[in-house]
């Protein structure tokens, strides 16, 4: 394969292409509609003009010799009869027919004005503004004179007809001109005006009297002055308006006499676009690659849809020329004039509004030129920001609690598909042979091997052992991937860097990727059919950037809020919860169990000897095992006692949710900040599972009969909801005697409506007090809630208290019939029951009324998030590429791409979040950080001199690297 | 008419001497143009702001006490 060198872009210039230049670049004038002859062969200087390139492989270009996937394609050209307007320039036109004049085409600007908009063209480029604002004000200025400053020719008005017919609109003498003379001269006697007789008309307008009358009988035309005269005498208006289709080729004439520095004014470059352009000639025909014939499965041929576009123009084009050299009738050559604009602006844009598109024979509108550009699917979102690649799989994920966190398991089949390329050294030579000797169907195997001189080869089943024997250092090897290799793995939507991470391969059986359940907030993922992606990576540079940047242990802090996003979630919280709330007892072999898949094989000191002499651990003391030995820690947590650490060991509190779990878990944010990363994974992953073995031990487990509660509980909850019933029927009474008072800027019936809302959230609440009182500490609800594993006490009062309101759009369920809710109730009835309230707990069971409103209420949810999804995801597309090009330099600054600066210091403060702890309640602790350092620092000289060195962290590449790191640190180095 | 400048919220607004100004250019190394914009008639601007002055705006930050930026006014 032939490399070329990668060339940088100097500059990019847009502009008008001259007609010469379409002919110079073309390889073939195209004059024939038809495409191939009865053989099968393109016909010369028809549309598949072998010159415009190849499509067949196996042939040769006419052009550049090169053959089908090296050839470009060549431009053709085709040789318009008549001039046509380009339809992506109609703005300008309009525009520039507008401002300049129709009889000397030069700029309706004197020179002083001209040179205020040149400075002010200058000006915006200077600061980057947009151009169009000045020329567009340049425009608005020109056509307020009413003549030429140059030659004094009369300017008309020019009205355009979408998309590309333009009309000069001029104020002429109306046919009716003698009638309407005369009836206004007849007077008004109603309306008080009086009769005008011929002498006074003549008198008024100082015309002749004879003229007048010869005006009056219609064998005169006034002239214009005699026309203003008698229109303000006899305050009529005479006119009417006459339009004057301006053909392309009268404009064409027209921008060809406009001076070039008149265009300056205007913001176009003179040098490199003149204005005629606009207006075209010369149609450039796209080269055969750019719309390719399909050969069906039956013999026929399918042509492309500009193919067929192109086919239409040729066509109307030769039509067009043999009428006019047959000297056909003016109104047939303009209306194939309209037709051939008509087929070139469909050529380049077929959703013009007012314009019917044109459509294939099935009926389905062609996707021609800008169709192929725009949208989603288009050349830009499509094909150039988004591509296909290769290397790449998509599966189902499932959870695999004894994966590391970093860690990802590939399915052996993708493993087997998805090849790492391999460089043979000396060192490596063996491994490579035996992948290569594996063949491709055996695990880790090869697929492929590139020999020293480009050539690639592809591992069969039978060639391999053969193949094994001949690879030498030099060779490439394209190998399975193996344990430890690197990925990158993602679920859409990726709404923040986290949803792109790099995890280190683990090959297994089956057909599910798998990972650790505490990477499913960053991905957002469940498993109830989530699928996604794995990324292959194809070099050293992506795989050592992966390594170090993007993989999951980096990512434990989140740059959103500087906080952990990576922390034990649900019932590893229920764990870590009973395994430290009470401070449980566990003899020897049950405190080995809980830390059977931590590092620690050696238990510590027992913490004590219970009454049958057999020697005890407490869970405080279980956990602290995983802590570091240095930690020190005091805080609140989520059981609202105190969490203290000393020493790393936990002597007081509950570990929960605001301890080690995600979104902010304090020892996992602590660890991860004083520790670093890696510390950080080995505490979460052993955290998860030390709490996966404590809840197996304790057993945890909910169902209907824990949340049931006696009958008696049941009667003071029937009684609470029929008291808030009284009450609110208290409530109706008093509003329908007229003695409710309204609450200050409400109504009564607001006041009402709030008052009942108020009565019955009330009773909901007691209800769930009620229930509460029966749940005892241990109810796995209770302990759900409690650790903020998951639900709430809402949740526990829904299910066994009462559902309580219903809502729809903040207020009690209001809509359905007229005056009522439903049918069941009578009209106008403002009770708890018809509107709404679901008086019944999930465990006693909904009545249907209480179903319904229920679904009401659960409908406006379902419906809302969707809005809001669909809503955020177009607001953040916005946002992004709003801010895509600001990049933060290394002098502080954060710029765009034309180096303004948008903030002096990266965020005012110049941090990263994720490199600071801070937070609205807790301030960078300056002081704490200063004596940690300064403690440690003390100790020794040559600590000391390690700090003020260039001491940096170790960057730990692989798990499995680090028991040789571990080794290579006690190793002194040898200068 | 209330005078926004003197709100608590409106930070200083002052206008850079020459000297200063190829000083903070320098050390950016941007033209005066490179610099955020703020309209003439924006009525936190101290009266003497004349279109082409840089303006040195000094306020309080949450993370960093003050934080300093520089404004070019344009019409």
């Amino acid at each position: 394969m032939q490399h070329s060198t990668p060339k940088d872009i100097g500059s990019i210039n847009f502009g008008l292409m001259e007609p010469e230049e379409y002919r110079e670049m073309s390889a073939t004038k195209i004059i024939t509609a038809d495409t191939y002859d009865d053989d099968g062969f393109p016909i010369d200087m028809g549309l598949m003009d072998p010159r415009l390139g190849v499509i067949d492989p196996g042939l040769e270009c006419k052009t550049c010799g090169k053959h089908s996937g090296s050839c470009n394609g060549h431009f053709g050209h085709i040789e318009l009869a008549a001039p046509v307007i380009h339809v992506g320039f109609t703005k300008l036109i309009r525009r520039l027919l507008r401002g300049t004049c129709r009889e000397c085409s030069r700029l309706l600007l004197t020179e002083d004005e001209r040179d205020e908009f040149r400075d002010d063209i200058t000006e915006s480029r200077k600061l980057g503004r947009d151009l169009n604002d000045v020329t567009k004000a340049a425009i608005r200025q020109a056509r307020k004179k009413d003549r030429c400053p140059f030659c004094g020719e009369i300017q008309y008005d020019i009205d355009h007809e979408k998309p590309t017919t333009y009309y000069e609109v001029q104020q002429v003498l109306t046919s009716e001109y003698s009638q309407r003379i005369a009836a206004a001269m007849q007077g008004d006697e109603e309306e008080g005006i009086e009769r005008t007789s011929p002498d006074e008309l003549a008198e008024e307008t100082e015309i002749e009297l004879t003229r007048v009358n010869e005006i009056l009988s219609g064998s005169f035309r006034p002239r214009e002055s005699q026309r203003k005269a008698i229109e303000k005498a006899l305050d009529i208006d005479l006119t009417e308006e006459d339009t004057n289709k301006l053909m392309p080729s009268d404009i064409r004439d027209w921008f060809e006499n406009i001076p070039d520095e008149d265009i300056e004014v205007l913001g176009i470059d003179s040098d490199r676009s003149r204005p005629e352009w606009m207006i075209l000639t010369v149609l450039p025909v796209p080269p055969v690659t750019a719309r390719p014939s399909i050969t069906l499965d039956n013999g026929q041929r399918s042509e492309d849809d500009l193919t067929h576009k192109l086919v239409d123009i040729i066509r109307i084009n030769q039509r067009f020329m043999e009428n006019r050299e047959a000297g056909a009738p003016q109104l047939i050559i303009e209306d194939l004039w309209e037709l051939l604009q008509y087929h070139v602006t469909t050529f380049m844009d077929n959703e013009i509004s007012g314009t019917p598109p044109a459509r294939h024979r099935s009926g389905r509108p062609l996707k021609t030129l800008s169709q192929r550009l725009k949208g989603k699917e288009g050349r830009f979102r499509g094909s150039l920001s988004g591509k296909r690649v290769n290397f790449s799989a998509r599966t189902v994920i499932s959870p695999d609690p004894t994966l590391s966190l970093n860690e990802v398991g590939v399915p052996d089949r993708v493993a087997k598909e998805m090849t790492q390329t391999m460089n043979v050294t000396e060192r490596n030579l063996e491994d490579a042979r035996r992948f290569v000797s594996n063949g491709p169907e055996g695990h880790p195997g090869a697929n492929y091997v590139r020999r020293p001189d480009g050539r690639r080869l592809k591992v069969t089943e039978k060639n391999c052992e053969q193949l094994a024997e001949k690879v030498e250092a030099g060779w490439e090897v394209n190998r399975h991937l193996i344990d430890g290799d690197i990925v990158i793995f993602n679920r859409q939507p990726s709404l923040h860097r986290m949803s792109i991470m790099a995890h280190e391969v683990v090959v297994m059986p089956y057909k599910t990727f798998r990972l650790n359940t505490v990477v499913c907030p960053p991905y957002n993922a469940d498993f109830d059919g989530d699928e996604m992606n794995m990324h292959a990576l194809q070099n050293e540079e992506a795989r050592a950037e992966a390594r170090v940047l993007m993989r999951v242990q980096e990512q434990i802090l989140s740059p959103r809020f500087g906080e952990n996003i990576i922390g034990a979630i649900q019932d590893h919280i229920s764990g870590t919860y009973l395994l430290t709330h009470d401070n449980p007892r566990f003899n020897e072999t049950q405190a080995l169990d809980l830390l059977r898949a931590t590092r620690i094989d050696e238990l510590p000191e027992p913490s004590g000897i219970d009454d049958e002499d057999e020697p005890f651990w407490t869970g405080h003391d279980v956990f602290s095992e995983l802590l570091p030995d240095d930690l020190n820690l005091e805080f609140t947590g989520t059981v609202g006692d105190d969490v203290i650490i000393e020493d790393g060991q936990l002597l007081e509190g509950t570990i929960a949710e605001d301890e080690v779990g995600e979104f902010g878990g304090e020892i996992v944010d602590t660890i991860t900040k004083v520790y670093g990363n890696t510390r950080s994974r080995i505490f979460i992953n052993e955290v998860s599972t030390l709490a996966m073995r404590a809840i197996m031990h304790f057993g945890f487990s909910i169902g209907i009969d824990d949340e049931t509660i006696p009958a008696e509980a049941q009667d003071r909850i029937d009684e609470t909801i029929t008291d808030a019933n009284d009450r609110v029927e208290e409530l109706i009474e008093a509003y329908e005697n007229g003695e409710l008072e309204s609450l200050p800027g409400r109504t009564i019936d607001e006041t009402l409506e709030m008052k009942i809302m108020q009565t019955l959230s009330r009773a909901r609440d007691n209800a769930g007090t009620i229930a509460d009182e029966h749940f005892e500490d241990d109810n796995p609800a209770v302990v759900m809630a409690n650790s903020g594993a998951r639900g709430s006490m809402l949740n526990l009062t829904q299910m066994a208290g009462a559902v309580g309101q219903q809502a729809v759009r903040g207020e009690r369920i209001n809509r359905g019939y007229e005056d009522r809710t439903l049918s069941h109730y009578e009209q106008n009835d403002l009770s708890a029951e018809a509107h709404g309230f679901v008086e019944n707990s999930y465990t006693s069971g909904l009545t249907p009324r209480e179903f319904f409103f229920h679904a009401m209420g659960g409908r406006e949810g379902l419906v809302d998030t969707a809005v809001r999804t669909s809503k955020s995801g177009y607001l953040q597309r916005r946002l992004i590429n709003a801010l895509s090009e600001l990049e933060s330099q290394y002098d502080g600054t954060v710029r765009d791409t034309s180096d303004t600066i948008v903030q002096f210091e990266f965020g005012e403060d110049g941090t990263s979040p994720v490199k600071v702890s801070s937070g609205d309640d807790n301030d960078v602790d300056v002081e704490a950080i200063a004596d940690r350092v300064l403690d440690s620092e003390f100790e020794s000289e040559a600590e000391r001199e390690e700090f003020f060195g260039t001491k940096r962290e170790v960057t730990n590449l692989s798990e499995h690297a680090d028991e040789r790191l571990a080794e290579g640190a006690e190793v002194t180095s040898d200068d | 008419m209330v005078d926004v400048s003197q709100h608590e919220l409106v930070p200083e607004h002052t206008v850079l001497d020459e000297d200063v100004l190829e000083e903070v250019l320098a050390e950016y190394d941007i033209d005066r143009t490179d610099l955020p914009k703020i309209k003439r008639n924006d009525s936190a601007l101290p009266d003497e702001a004349e279109i082409g002055d840089v303006i040195k705006i000094v306020r309080d930050s949450r993370t960093t006490d003050q934080a300093v930026v520089y404004r070019l006014v344009v019409e």
